[in-house]
């Protein structure tokens, strides 16, 4: 049996399912990422996995823990906008949640100054966090989600509010969290998905569309775009590139042209071979991954 | 355990904020404000009061249990009021900030919450009450003459039962709803409601809870307790105590997270 095992779980509001009869399994010691637009549903479903919602049906069941004992005890949630008590220090806030996870005053102790240590806010331990800086607070959030040591560690898009450095910052203390726990975390930006996970759920309309390892997931493999930017309109170029074999089709929007293509490498050794022997302004070029966008139009297309 | 570390959490934080410093002076200040300016009006009138020669200014002097009642009247306008502003966001407003989506996906029992957050809400305002009632005792003493100290504690602890009554339907509101300016109104609401069936009411209903008023001045005049006091008094406290298993039962059925 799986560590987690979600079946036919649905939430409604109002007559529309905002999660509709979704089913998955988490394996024990995976980096998971439920990946999806905005109103995908997985705010919705992170919240029934942590015990804050009811689902309307369905279940959600954890190994070795009974039907209906208090799933709270396993779990650690990261809510997408984390408030806290401002007026209480970091350290503070730590030691109270830890005593609500049943810690001794010692053990919760202990247990705060480690996993201030783990994500980098030692030196603010004893300042309110109401003069937390916003990468701070995603990272005290981290680390209350951490202090009873729970099995599954749910985090509500740990990164999206934060600026590059922070994201960073976060990215990197997933990346050594994950060695320890479990994670399921959400996320609509796919290269940090693909980054810190071992596994997508991607979801859409409040369903699962597609689920496995990234690596056997297919849209991965095929299809990337080329993105050329000139110092003037690219009309008069894009002639010239769609008469290369690897294109597809190029879409001109005034100075950018977007090239399909099938075969990137040889695409792109084509074009840039072109510009160096015709001496076109580039002023930028791109390999673009494929967008959360085009992932889905090709996942729901399907 | 848990319960204890929420309720400790709780008085720091109403001693960071400092309610334990404004919250007891705003009582002492209405419970003396009655007794002295009864005291010093004649005083003041006559001094100031650019009387023409001859008027005669004839005020009786209150004796101490009606001094003392005036303080306990303004507890029932004033104090009320400032309690249930002081209240109305003590458990709505932390679900409409969100912290309560930290704090509740942690193993926390909603009974401990809840309680917790009504026993360190009492013990604040119930605290203030005695040190105003005592600041009212201490100076209708001075100015007016003796009024036994028992019979002011006495007057103080049965004031509290309504106290505690006020609180828990705050509390109850507060589970409620998730606006805390909407669980004011309803709490303000709510008490005029109560004391206006008690006023059109009270021939026929003798042991509502507003009617301890009555029964405390009673006291004060004649010196021993009224049975329908002691009956008025456990009903309180019954009401008091379904509303706040209500409220455990009401808060464990809602939605934490909207």
């Amino acid at each position: 049996m799986a560590f987690v095992s979600v079946s036919g779980l649905t939430k409604r509001f109002d007559k529309t399912d905002v999660v509709h009869d979704i089913a998955f399994e988490l394996e024990k010691g995976n980096c998971i990422s439920l990946l999806g637009p905005n109103g995908a549903g997985k705010t919705t479903t992170l919240r029934m996995l942590a015990g804050l919602m009811k689902p309307t049906s369905g279940s959600i069941v954890f190994e070795g823990h009974p039907a209906h004992s208090d799933i709270r005890e396993v779990i650690g949630y990261l809510p997408q906008h984390p408030v806290f008590h401002y007026w209480m220090t970091g350290k503070e806030f730590l030691v109270y949640v830890g005593r609500l996870a049943h810690l001794s005053k010692k053990d919760a102790s202990n247990r705060a100054e480690v996993l201030l240590e783990k994500v980098g806010i030692a030196d603010a331990k004893n300042r309110r966090i109401s003069k937390y800086s916003g990468g701070m607070k995603q990272r005290l959030g981290i680390a209350q989600a951490m202090i009873h040591q729970p099995k599954l560690l749910v985090l509500d898009e740990p990164v999206s509010a934060l600026d590059p450095i922070g994201r960073r910052e976060v990215l990197n203390l997933l990346e050594d969290i994950k060695k320890e726990t479990t994670i399921l975390f959400s996320t609509h930006i796919l290269s940090d998905a693909e980054e810190v996970s071992d596994e997508l759920l991607l979801m859409h309309n409040g369903e699962i569309v597609e689920s496995g390892r990234l690596d056997d997931l297919q849209f991965t493999q095929d299809a990337t775009k080329l993105k050329v930017s000139f110092s003037q309109n690219g009309d008069i170029y894009a002639e010239d590139i769609e008469a290369l074999e690897s294109v597809e089709s190029v879409l001109k929007e005034g100075k950018h042209l977007t090239i399909n293509t099938h075969n990137t490498d040889q695409a792109r050794s084509e074009i840039l071979q072109l510009a160096v022997e015709r001496q076109w302004p580039i002023t930028h070029f791109e390999v673009s991954r494929t967008s959360l966008e085009d992932l889905f139009m090709k996942v729901v297309k399907q | 355990m848990q319960w204890w570390t929420i309720f400790q959490k709780e008085l720091l934080e109403n001693w960071r904020s400092l309610k334990w410093v404004w919250v007891p002076i705003v009582f002492i200040l209405l419970a003396i404000m009655d007794p002295i300016t009864s005291y010093y009006t004649p005083v003041l009138l006559e001094q100031f009061g650019d009387l023409p020669e001859g008027a005669e200014i004839n005020i009786p002097t209150p004796t101490p249990e009606q001094a003392f009642m005036s303080s306990i009247s303004q507890y029932n306008l004033m104090g009320l009021l400032l309690i249930l502003i002081m209240t109305m966001g003590l458990i709505s407003g932390e679900r409409k900030s969100g912290v309560t989506e930290l704090i509740l996906v942690k193993p926390v029992r909603y009974t401990n919450y809840i309680t917790a957050k009504w026993a360190s809400t009492l013990l604040l305002v119930l605290t203030s009450s005695f040190l105003g009632l005592l600041a009212s005792w201490y100076y209708i003493n001075i100015l007016f003459g003796d009024l036994p100290f028992s019979h002011a504690m006495t007057g103080f602890l049965f004031h509290s039962v309504w106290y505690v009554l006020v609180i828990t339907i705050s509390v109850f509101l507060n589970t409620l709803f998730r606006v805390p300016g909407l669980v004011g109104f309803l709490s303000v609401t709510s008490v005029i409601v109560l004391s206006s069936i008690n006023g059109i009411f009270k021939s026929q209903f003798e042991w509502l809870p507003p009617q301890i008023h009555l029964y405390i001045q009673t006291f004060l005049n004649s010196g021993t307790l009224p049975t329908d006091m002691w009956i008025t008094t456990v009903l309180t406290i019954l009401l008091s105590a379904i509303l706040l298993m209500l409220s455990v039962f009401i808060f464990k059925k809602k939605e934490l997270a909207s």
